[in-house]
């Protein structure tokens, strides 16, 4: 049970108070905003928009996939469009969406507190990502970066395009995704209410501070790296250009120590979210809370240890390829806990079919699959095989979409009510979930099949009998582009049709529910008081907030 | 932004924000903030000190020949001018530990005196690089270096515009670092002059302190490394 | 003002009193003192002719000069046993970062020049020859190589999976030219 503090909620109704979208307007008022909340939606809402550029980057490619020739585009406008599609998604997207939108968002709710702890450089975090995006943007869309979003020496040091804006452009990201990380982190640490220990944490505060760690820790090495890329770019001074006398596989070192890592910045917060919807949807209380906890810090630290399974064809040493061959598979040990902990949570659970859980169902499908391939290409010798095919691309998408974008909207879902203050129509919302999910499944599964054929990624042409698999692909995508396309649509709607929310309309025990939808200004009238874990069902009442009943 | 939501006692200071419940909290927060900081800062100049170790590891000879063109003295002097200024800025810290705002500033004034020194003797230090050619990467100019080295008894070996590459980069990065910190050095002045520094609320002073010290730590590895080591 | 205020989720009794621990004068001035004494040490010792010891020497009186500092300057001795741990874990993982790059480098130049597929020091000394001849030849260096670079089709031998310095030429000619049949 939580409780509020009853000395300053006197009467115990206030659901009607103004929320923290009406009680300061103006355009100023959104522009210097120190509240989470609202700095939140400013992430949902750009987030969204880079989504969308990426996406309909991803569909441009796939339409050009149609047929094995050249027919829509040049190789090179391919090129690019290709790099547009994994930075933009990457950069832009995957790392900041989650963390940005619903870390901002949620943590503060979540341990009770009023805000983060550095409210002022939540908002300067918010504006360095808007700088780093617009120059980011304006450079790959100027039609001028095609180096992948690798940047991988020496091409990314001799080729003719604006490498070094666009590096220039992920360098102000990286100190972004710092500063939201570092603020996460104190506010773990320093702004939960009484009562609320570690081991009362909800699972997604948990992974929200398990991705601070690996921002603190890895995004510093990117920031060096693209400014010794940078460097060698102008200056030539040899450490990664071979031409002078450097060496590009140390490039590969620096960049993948940030950037293995970072691929757990991108899934780890969506781990966090398919806890609170697995545990919530199926009124059950989590199985296994401290070993989903501690393998998300798990999985932190040994995010470090693996990178150089991204080198295995680089001209890395077998003797070093076969080392982090073999601590690849120690990934799959906390990931698995996770997985057969969800599962475990879900059996003889009463679980409602709603829109959020039957995304965290689709979470669990695909992320399984994602992660499966992963150990494949983990392993050494079956990876010289399936390096830089389809393959790998089905794969990372399986874990990035499938994993945290599919987690993402199911986690949009869930506190849709507590965001905006409406409820979206049930209905629409699992006819989209079905769309994406299918959509999903057919463009990237039967990349896997042509992957394992031999068909290499970054190619605009083909040899002819990858055609049919590549239609099917194509077409997929186009069904999890209409239904992406339909979720916004009804969700946009709800705002001004959708019916009302109540406080805690799917009976959740963490601390945001407590206060109303959307939140009032100050998150919570008085200081919460925590004493029992977040997954305590039974004792909740179903029709709405439980401090105001 | 009203405070009427605070639940602590009433703010002890003009500083303490509202988000926070008490004083302890709000300077907790902060030190643990910049803890976090220097570890991204030493997780950012790790890297450079990487590419340090594997070029000196690929080219052992070219590193050890041309290192003897750094001036040892005049790092020595900067080495200990900065170890000073560290001392001269814990004591600041100490001063407002106990509430000494005249003492806060003397050291203050102490410490940025010494990050000036440091960047004059930097400055002589490069220009006099640059007056022999000694430039990073494809402008390295070799004859001029080699005449150079000549006059001094030396022998340049391989591919010296690696090594001058890497310890530009890691002095300029270093030098940054320092700006930056007289910087900030002189907004703690603006406000320790207004006596906003107590024993109730020294946080910005002690980090300050602290990015300082972690300045003088990069420092303390950078000299040997660079100037020293055979 | 008897609500109870919290501090780490436990009430605390004085929330305005300052609780750090402030060291004597003597302290910071014997840490100053024996920083210059070390420093001095190390100056001292690069002039002995120690081989290849010297390195492991210096680093070892840099490390004692940093955790001086650290834990009297920047009171780590007296801190919250937290931020030692934030400290102590930075350190551990540029140790993993270091381990594992040095021992990569060192692993795969042995089985490169064992096999005979160094590329590094002949490009590089390429340059740096011309370099010593003159400025013109020096440019036409770079720029030949950097135009081998940009339009380079993979050669069978660097195509080849174990091809040594020659960064993933695989994906980099990719990325060039996937246009071409």
């Amino acid at each position: 049970m939580v409780t509020a503090d009853k000395s300053s909620s006197p009467g115990g109704d206030h659901a009607r108070e103004p929320s923290f979208y009406t009680s300061q307007k103006g355009l100023k008022s959104w522009l210097f905003t120190l509240d989470h909340k609202r700095l939140g939606m400013m992430y949902l809402v750009s987030t969204m928009i880079f989504f969308f550029v990426g996406g309909v980057a991803a569909l441009s490619l796939r339409t050009e996939l149609l047929t094995p020739e050249l027919d829509v585009f040049s190789a090179t406008t391919y090129n690019k469009l290709f790099t547009v599609h994994g930075a933009v998604m990457v950069f832009l997207v995957i790392i900041p969406s989650v963390p940005g939108a619903m870390g901002n968002f949620l943590l503060p709710l979540m341990l009770g507190a009023k805000d983060v702890a550095f409210p002022r450089l939540n908002l300067l975090s918010f504006y360095i990502y808007t700088l780093g995006a617009v120059f980011f943007l304006i450079t790959l869309l100027t039609g001028s970066l095609d180096t992948g979003w690798t940047f991988y020496t020496p091409y990314s040091t001799s080729t003719g395009t604006a490498v070094i804006s666009a590096t220039f452009g992920a360098f102000i990201l990286g100190f972004s995704s710092i500063l939201t990380g570092l603020n996460f982190l104190v506010t773990v640490h320093k702004m939960r209410a009484p009562g609320l220990t570690w081991n009362r944490l909800p699972l997604f505060v948990w992974a929200i501070y398990s991705t601070a760690v690996i921002q603190i820790l890895a995004t510093p090495v990117l920031a060096i790296t693209l400014m010794l890329l940078i460097i060698e770019r102008t200056l030539n001074i040899g450490i990664f250009d071979p031409a002078m006398g450097g060496d590009p596989v140390l490039f590969q070192h620096f960049f993948w120590f940030y950037s293995h890592p970072a691929v757990y910045i991108m899934i780890l917060p969506g781990f966090g979210i398919i806890s609170e919807l697995v545990a919530v949807h199926s009124r059950k209380h989590i199985f296994g809370y401290k070993a989903i906890a501690l393998s998300s810090v798990a999985i932190a630290i040994i995010s470090f240890l693996v990178w150089g399974h991204h080198m295995f064809v680089s001209g890395q040493s077998e003797l070093a390829g076969v080392v982090f061959s073999f601590l690849t598979f120690a990934v799959a040990v906390p990931t698995a806990i996770k997985v057969f902990s969800w599962v475990a949570t879900l059996y003889k659970g009463s679980i409602e079919f709603n829109t959020p859980m039957l995304y965290a169902l689709a979470f669990l499908f695909t992320f399984t699959i994602g992660g499966l391939t992963g150990v494949f290409l983990g392993a050494l010798s079956v990876d010289i095989h399936l390096h830089d095919t389809y393959f790998v691309v089905a794969h990372f998408h399986y874990v990035m979409m499938g994993g945290t974008i599919i987690a993402f909207i199911g986690g949009i879902h869930h506190w849709w009510g507590k965001m905006t203050g409406r409820m979206f129509n049930e209905t629409h919302g699992r006819w989209g979930c079905l769309l994406v999910f299918i959509g999903f499944n057919v463009t990237f599964f039967s990349q896997f099949l042509v992957g394992q054929q031999g068909m290499p990624r970054r190619y605009a042409t083909y040899v002819p009998q990858f055609q049919n698999i590549h239609v099917i692909s194509t077409i997929g995508s186009y069904i999890l582009g209409v239904g992406l396309l339909w979720t916004a649509i009804y969700l946009l709607r709800s705002l001004k049709s959708g019916a009302q929310a109540s406080d805690n309309p799917y009976g959740g025990a963490s601390l945001e529910w407590i206060t109303q939808s959307p939140p009032i200004e100050h998150n919570f009238h008085g200081q919460p008081r925590v004493d029992t874990d977040p997954y305590n069902f039974p004792q909740i009442d179903r029709s709405g907030g439980m401090d105001h009943h | 932004m009203s405070s009427a939501h605070g639940q602590g006692p009433k703010a002890p200071h003009a500083f303490m924000q509202h988000h926070y419940n008490t004083p302890e909290q709000q300077a907790g927060a902060a030190k643990l903030g910049m803890w976090v900081f220097l570890a991204t800062e030493v997780l950012m100049f790790s890297g450079l000190f990487l590419a340090y170790f594997i070029v000196r590891m690929f080219y052992p000879d070219m590193v050890l020949g041309s290192h003897e063109l750094l001036s040892k003295t005049m790092g020595g002097i900067n080495t200990v001018v900065l170890l000073t200024s560290s001392f001269t800025m814990a004591m600041a810290v100490r001063a407002a530990q106990v509430g000494n705002t005249p003492a806060i500033l003397r050291n203050l004034y102490l410490t940025i005196g010494c990050a000036l020194i440091f960047m004059v003797v930097k400055y002589f230090e490069y220009t006099g690089k640059f007056a022999h050619g000694i430039f990073p990467g494809k402008y390295f100019d070799y004859a001029r270096a080699a005449e150079y080295a000549h006059e001094h008894g030396h022998e340049l070996v391989g591919l010296p515009h690696i090594f001058f590459g890497i310890y530009f980069c890691m002095t300029g990065l270093h030098g940054v670092h320092v700006l930056v910190g007289i910087g900030v050095m002189v907004w703690l002045v603006f406000r320790a002059k207004r006596g906003h520094f107590g024993p109730q609320y020294f946080t910005p002073v002690e980090n300050v302190g602290l990015y300082w010290h972690i300045v003088d730590l990069v420092w303390i590895f950078l000299f040997p490394l660079l100037y020293l080591v055979k | 003002m008897t609500i109870k205020t919290f501090f780490h989720g436990k009430p605390i009794e004085d929330a305005i009193e300052c609780h750090e621990h402030v060291s004597p004068m003597s302290t910071y001035v014997t840490v100053l003192l024996a920083l210059f004494v070390l420093t001095g040490l190390t100056y001292a010792v690069s002039f002995a002719d120690l081989g290849p010891a010297s390195l492991w020497v210096a680093m070892g009186v840099a490390t004692l000069k940093a955790s001086l500092v650290c834990m009297f300057f920047m009171h780590l001795k007296y801190d919250e046993r937290y931020h030692v741990f934030v400290f102590l874990s930075t350190i551990i993982f540029v140790t993993i970062f270091f381990l594992f790059t040095i021992f990569d480098m060192q692993s795969r130049d042995r089985l490169n020049e064992e096999q005979g597929t160094f590329f590094r020091i002949e490009q590089g000394r390429d340059w740096s020859e011309a370099q010593r001849g003159n400025k013109a030849e020096a440019d036409a260096a770079i720029k030949a190589a950097a135009d081998a670079k940009a339009g380079a089709v993979p050669t069978p031998a660097m195509a080849d999976a174990k091809a040594g310095a020659m960064a993933d030429p695989k994906a980099d000619a990719k990325s060039a030219a996937p246009g071409k049949p």
